[in-house]
């Protein structure tokens, strides 16, 4: 039996640190039906992401969508913290 | 891109929600608070400092003489656990079949002879600031030709280097344990690793994040059941407030707040008080060894993270 829309990712050399990040993620994207992240053995160092959207997106989409948003948001949150550690060091001096 | 619009909502909704807030900071800890983060960032932080922030650590051990009681391998695996302070950003990786040179290795030695002056006993303990960087590398021959590294040039000239070289973080750390008449003379060689690879290799003594606690009073206390909730907190969560003739508790410092669930005990006071935690409010510490400042190092766990989520995009074929 074919499900539509729906796909799962085999992604090598990755563990929970980023497979709940991505979930996390995945679970923002309205058009995302179902997705989750599991480690199948934990002696293989390899992650299997399963994705199933709307017929609006494909899983592709939602998961390549998902990694640029956490891109974007990383960036601004280092910007934001390195702002708040100069200010804080320039209180020191 | 079917949802281009909704997306940068999304991303300017976080960037507006996210606040970052330094309580403290030293050149040894950190302790911030991110608001508007999820769980699994905050987690995804904690993991990536413990273990994938590199460090330099040393990893193979040359002994010429050990004429002390502490066996080669115990003396080799506590000059592993040994904190240097190198900024690992300055230098590269090293595998196996690589030939050990000034830019993926550190050489110390250790060259300490235990005798006896007199009354006294000089160096009846080996500490780590008798452990000396050399600059211009190995001094062990490897063969009558070569030394165990090949420096081209001297690590004295390495740009970004402190004025007082690479040393051990702390000097009076005690490695082994000496009497009259013994010797210790060794090479170490460090190299860049990560925490996963072996703890000596983990940047942090520890990283933590915890939620901040949320103490809601459900009814008003007043009088007598005020001063008892101020003082049944072990922390000071709770406060008097005089409000014209009546004492109200309040909750005044919900952030001391342990979660030891002391004011919910004895009867009834559940119903008065409720202990929940803020889903989105993390409050991170840091403890660095010393290799990295502490907020450089959050900083490049934030670069390691990133270049995860680089390395696993996929490109539509």
């Amino acid at each position: 039996m074919k499900v539509m829309n729906a796909a799962t990712f085999t992604v090598e050399r990755e563990d929970h640190t980023v497979g709940n990040v991505i979930r996390m993620q995945l679970h923002r994207d309205p058009s995302v039906l179902f997705a989750g992240y599991r480690l199948p053995h934990p002696l293989q160092y390899r992650l299997v992401v399963k994705i199933q959207t709307t017929s609006q997106s494909s899983p592709m989409q939602a998961y390549n969508l998902a990694i640029t948003d956490l891109i974007k948001e990383l960036d601004h949150l280092k910007a934001v913290f390195e702002h708040e550690t100069s200010q804080k060091q320039a209180d020191y001096y | 891109m079917a949802y281009g619009v909704d997306n940068s909502l999304r991303i300017e909704d976080f960037c507006k929600n996210l606040r970052v807030e330094i309580i403290s900071m030293n050149e040894e800890d950190i302790e911030f608070d991110i608001v508007g983060i999820d769980a699994a960032i905050a987690n995804a932080f904690r993991r990536i400092l413990i273990a994938e922030v590199p460090t330099m650590a040393i990893e193979k051990v040359y002994i010429a003489n050990n004429t002390s009681v502490i066996q080669d391998e115990v003396l080799a695996h506590r000059l592993g656990l040994l904190p240097i302070k190198a900024d690992p950003r300055l230098f590269d990786y090293k595998s196996e079949e690589e030939n050990a040179n000034e830019k993926n290795t550190i050489v110390f030695k250790i060259d300490v002879v235990c005798t006896r002056k007199g009354e006294r006993v000089l160096n009846s303990s080996v500490t780590s600031d008798q452990m000396k960087w050399l600059p211009e590398g190995s001094e062990m021959p490897f063969n009558t030709m070569t030394k165990f590294t090949s420096f081209g040039s001297s690590q004295k000239n390495l740009p970004g280097l402190p004025a007082e070289g690479i040393s051990c973080q702390y000097p009076d750390i005690i490695v082994a344990k000496l009497r009259p008449g013994q010797a210790i003379e060794l090479e170490g060689h460090a190299i860049k690793g990560s925490g996963n690879i072996h703890a000596k290799w983990s940047p942090v003594a520890t990283a933590r994040y915890r939620m901040l606690p949320e103490v809601n009073l459900m009814e008003d206390i007043q009088g007598k059941l005020a001063e008892e909730l101020v003082q049944k907190c072990p922390t000071g969560v709770f406060d008097i407030e005089d409000v014209g003739t009546v004492k109200k508790a309040i909750v005044a410092r919900p952030r001391n707040c342990t979660l030891c669930r002391e004011c919910v005990r004895g009867t009834d006071w559940d119903k008065r008080v409720q202990l929940t935690r803020v889903k989105d409010h993390f409050i991170f510490t840091i403890e660095s060894t010393g290799a990295l400042r502490p907020e450089v190092l959050f900083t490049e766990a934030i670069k390691i993270l990133n270049e995860k989520c680089h390395r696993i995009i996929t490109e539509l074929s």
